[in-house]
């Protein structure tokens, strides 16, 4: 018998801390026949389960074009995230995914490029960056806009550090005022004054933008200010999900699942939805 | 459709056959359909109020591992598991609780598919009763059933006399099934069912769906919402009633240190956690959120997806509800 909420097995490669309390695991599945087969697209997210203490759901950070380990990073919240931040390298996790739609990025070869995250969402939309990267002459112009609340909430210091490094990309690191130290030399303000300040522009560009809701509420105005049309700015949403595959009945918004007609939507997708989100 | 004649005295042998043949077979009983071992147990009464359960836990158990697993030092060892499969006659289902496999087919059919689910409902015969029973929380005419519809019936009776009911072959699963059972059937005659059928009260028409579905679209933010279920204490007996309510949790569940299951066990959109994120956020952090996700599931978000009402009328949330919300109120209540 098949059965849709059998997880694969998976282990911890590699543990990254990232913040004091948010980690990133590397993970390998198991089955050799499994991991040779399995593939996803940049979105798509998975539940991940630590076995005795139940399932979680995130995104996978990593992007499609890097095949040697699954990628995820979590916050330390709830009973799985605080389970998952229990285990050691080595140690064997449940996976079951991917699951939902992704970013259509295939659509969007030669366009520019504009990354907006503030905190933890800089995972889902890392993954995208790292696929756009990876494929780095089908798109133009690429920036990056990041956002923490402080220099010690800077998630993917690695990553970011490559970034800034490639002279093929705009890579710009803020905090919080106040969140900044001595030492820091990239810009202090909240995500929608740099967004403004740096002024990408509009034309032929599309926007992926992931953060808090506050964040998205005040960045959104001057993405349309700067001439974005609702259609090219893309975003990916949470909700507290179980079973990832359109049965559970806790992801909706309005007639649509986020787990499967999202996470990712555009704009004008997210404003034909009721405001239950 | 075949109609044909079966006595009850005949029914009661066909009965004794399914069990002696070793099938399961249920039938309403006091409270809730159970199974039954003999067939003194069995009483079909027309004008009995629908029980207080229906019998979707025999498709959709209200908790059911889905996974077994055991752990070692750095691994761990997962274990499938079997669902029993054993043909399942239901006798006597009343016309609001037959047509909840066809509802809920649509949800664990979708994409994925649920096994769990198919393989149970694939093993059921359905057989359905027409309906003598009507009060003030009944109305299946207003979701597109009746008292005397068959539809979601394999197989349905409708009670001639004293003596004899009509039985009709209503699908091919329900034809495949009857065949073995031919000896007990008497040709039938359509004419003597429609003057029984036709003298059947129906419950009024509380609204019109189409209307109601209409409303919803636009009306997400009508204050009329406020309000709505605050009286509501967030048990969810309406969910565990409802012959067609689907949502669940998965949870684990460990037998000791190393061992332990992964289940699939009901919920209900009404509890207050149901869409808390670990955050702290909630989506429906109100009651009023959570009735009108509740309404717009089963007459809005439901029929949009898969073109059936989530709801049967079969008024069991409002029989059963401690604070006496009336869904039919409320739904009635949709519109300008």
């Amino acid at each position: 018998m098949d059965n849709i909420y059998k997880p694969y097995l998976a282990e911890i490669a590699e543990i990254i801390d990232e913040t004091p309390d948010t980690r990133t695991f590397k993970l390998k599945l198991k089955d050799p026949e499994v991991a040779k087969n399995f593939s996803f697209k940049a979105g798509q997210f998975a539940e991940y389960s630590v076995f005795g203490e139940g399932e979680s759901t995130f995104c996978i950070a990593s992007s499609p074009t890097r095949t040697d380990f699954l990628e995820c990073s979590f916050k330390v919240y709830g009973k799985v995230t605080q389970a998952l931040n229990r285990l050691n390298q080595g140690d064997t996790i449940g996976f079951r995914g991917p699951y939902g739609n992704h970013f259509p990025l295939e659509e969007l070869k030669g366009k520019n490029v504009v990354f907006i995250a503030g905190g933890i969402g800089l995972a889902p939309v890392r993954c995208v960056i790292d696929n756009v990267l990876d494929w780095r002459d089908d798109y133009k112009d690429v920036t990056i806009i990041y956002g923490a609340r402080s220099v010690g909430d800077i998630v993917y210091k690695q990553e970011i550090a490559e970034w800034k490094a490639r002279p093929d990309v705009k890579t710009v690191v803020t905090v919080d005022p106040g969140g900044e130290t001595d030492g820091w030399d990239g810009e202090v303000g909240f995500v929608p004054t740099i967004v403004e300040k740096l002024a990408p522009k509009a034309e032929n560009t599309f926007a992926v933008i992931c953060g808090p809701p506050v964040m998205i509420k005040f960045t959104m105005p001057v993405l349309e200010k700067l001439g974005f049309k609702e259609e090219n700015i893309f975003t990916t949403l949470e909700n507290r999900m179980k079973c990832g595959l359109g049965k559970c009945g806790r992801c909706n918004i309005g007639n649509v699942y986020v787990c499967k007609d999202g996470p990712v939507f555009n704009y004008t997708q997210m404003k034909e939805r009721p405001q239950e989100f | 459709m075949e109609e044909k004649i079966i006595s009850k005295e005949d029914l009661l042998n066909l009965c004794k056959d399914v069990i002696g043949n070793g099938h399961t077979l249920i039938t309403p009983g006091k409270t809730e359909y159970t199974v039954v071992k003999d067939t003194s147990e069995i009483v079909l009464d027309t004008t009995a109020k629908p029980t207080k359960a229906s019998y979707k836990t025999f498709v959709f158990p209200k908790a059911e591992p889905v996974i077994y697993y055991k752990r070692g030092k750095n691994d761990v060892q997962l274990l499938d598991v079997e669902v029993e499969q054993k043909k399942t006659v239901i006798l006597g289902a009343k016309p609001c609780d037959t047509n909840s496999f066809n509802i809920l087919r649509h949800l664990f059919n979708w994409d994925y598919k649920d096994e769990f689910y198919n393989v149970r409902e694939k093993q059921f015969i359905v057989i359905g009763l027409m309906c003598n029973f009507s009060d003030n929380f009944c109305f299946c005419t207003s979701v597109g059933s009746s008292p005397v519809s068959d539809k979601g019936a394999d197989i349905f009776l409708v009670p001639l006399d004293e003596n004899n009911y009509t039985l009709r072959v209503v699908t091919e699963k329900g034809g495949e099934f009857i065949k073995d059972y031919s000896k007990y059937l008497n040709a039938g005659d359509e004419a003597k069912t429609k003057a029984v059928t036709d003298t059947v009260k129906h419950p009024e028409i509380a609204f019109d769906s189409k209307q109601v579905h209409e409303w919803l679209g636009t009306n997400f933010e009508n204050p009329k919402w406020d309000g709505v279920g605050d009286l509501c204490l967030s048990c969810a007996q309406c969910a565990f009633v409802c012959p067609v309510c689907h949502c669940f949790d998965i949870v684990d569940e460990d037998y000791n240190y190393t061992e332990g299951r992964r289940m699939k066990n009901w919920d209900g959109c009404q509890f207050g956690h149901f869409t808390l994120h670990a955050s702290g956020h909630n989506p429906r952090d109100i009651q009023g959120k959570r009735y009108r996700q509740r309404v717009n599931h089963k007459f809005k978000y439901y029929v949009d997806k898969f073109g059936e009402i989530l709801c049967t009328g079969c008024g069991r949330c409002s029989r059963g509800c401690a604070v006496s919300i009336d869904i039919k109120e409320i739904v009635s209540n949709c519109k300008d």
